[in-house]
């Protein structure tokens, strides 16, 4: 019989107050649209500071992120950087380092497809997507974590999705690249977790967001018709499983891929 | 400069890796005593990071085999 001798067996002192993320700071990217944005969000509202990624600055997101920040009473830093610039993305995470402020978690969101069956894919378009999909995410989780490292604890959320988990008919380079960000955050798991991070990835189904709006109404009702629950998913219904997994909640997980999907099959 | 650079290094490298600040000479290389492995690179690579307030890139991650080569490396972020 194991003994468990270092196990806990009692909800976080965080926890006594009603926001899960009371305190803590994330970097979250992506946060321009879609998923990013009700993530950047839900973290406000439930007590996070953020710094707030995005590629290219705009006064509406700027006006968003000021509103954000009034009403939860936290801080809410717009950061931009290309992704596709490796030396862009280390000065963005060298001033994230130069701000003294411990990092918690990093939320892995920005993304992009180039939708195409196998024999009309080209080189440029698999390096494009595993570009901003892949390389970019790891080369900011290695940055971070290594601050990570210092305080003993934080964690990383990958957005992947049901098309890395299962594969999808004319998304060979968008499928890959999730693919492969779940072997990351797999063997980031492994690899990180005697140094106190957590690495876990969420794989949403068909979630109502731009990348979807250009996707032909009778292939998406046939995706749809494809769920237990029968309808789209909703970006904040994503921003909700990430957020309990940059929780105290989600404590005891690492590895972990979560799929947000309505229950497709 | 560079003794102050050898001197807060050594007890960068002490404390990073629970090693007595008198062993650590040029010659201390990655996996030549059993505190300094792959787990305790990345720990000890975060310590210098924090000390000297520099971010580190993954190449000279990689080539930080030794005590002198450490040095080398804060000096270029300098």
């Amino acid at each position: 019989m194991l003994v468990p001798s270092a196990c806990k067996n009692t909800l976080p002192n965080t926890l006594e107050s009603t926001l899960i993320l009371n305190q803590k700071n994330a970097v979250i990217t992506g946060c321009l649209r879609g998923i990013g944005r009700e993530t950047l969000a839900l973290f406000a509202e439930q007590g996070a500071n953020v710094w707030a990624c995005a590629q290219a600055a705009d006064e509406e997101f700027e006006s968003f992120c000021g509103e954000l920040a009034a009403k939860h009473g936290g801080w809410v830093k717009p950061i931009y950087f290309d992704l596709t610039d490796h030396d862009a993305i280390k000065g963005a995470m060298r001033s994230i380092q130069m701000d003294k402020k411990p990092v918690d978690c990093l939320v892995n969101v920005a993304g992009l497809t180039r939708d195409a069956l196998v024999h009309m894919t080209t080189m440029d378009q698999l390096r494009q997507v595993f570009d901003v999909n892949l390389f970019a995410q790891v080369l900011i989780t290695q940055y971070l974590t290594k601050l990570m490292v210092r305080q003993k604890r934080g964690c990383v959320i990958n957005v992947a999705s049901i098309s890395g988990l299962d594969g999808n008919a004319g998304q060979l380079s968008y499928s890959a690249s999730k693919a492969a960000l779940i072997g990351v955050t797999k063997t980031l798991s492994r690899e990180l977790g005697e140094l106190g991070i957590r690495v876990n990835a969420v794989a949403p189904g068909v979630i109502d967001t731009e990348m979807n709006a250009i996707v032909p109404r009778d292939i998406l009702a046939s995706r749809v018709s494809r769920t237990s629950l029968g309808r789209l998913g909703g970006p904040r219904e994503v921003a909700g499983t990430i957020a309990f997994l940059a929780s105290d909640l989600s404590e005891y997980m690492t590895g972990q891929v979560i799929r947000i999907d309505g229950g497709m099959n | 400069m560079i003794d102050d650079n050898h001197t807060k290094l050594a007890a960068v490298f002490s404390e990073a890796l629970g090693v007595d600040v008198g062993t650590i000479n040029d010659e201390l290389s990655y996996n030549s005593i059993p505190e300094w492995d792959s787990v305790a690179h990345m720990a000890l690579v975060a310590a210098i990071e924090e000390a000297f307030d520099i971010m580190i890139d993954t190449e000279d991650v990689i080539d930080m085999s030794n005590f002198a080569k450490a040095k080398e490396i804060v000096r270029k972020y300098q």
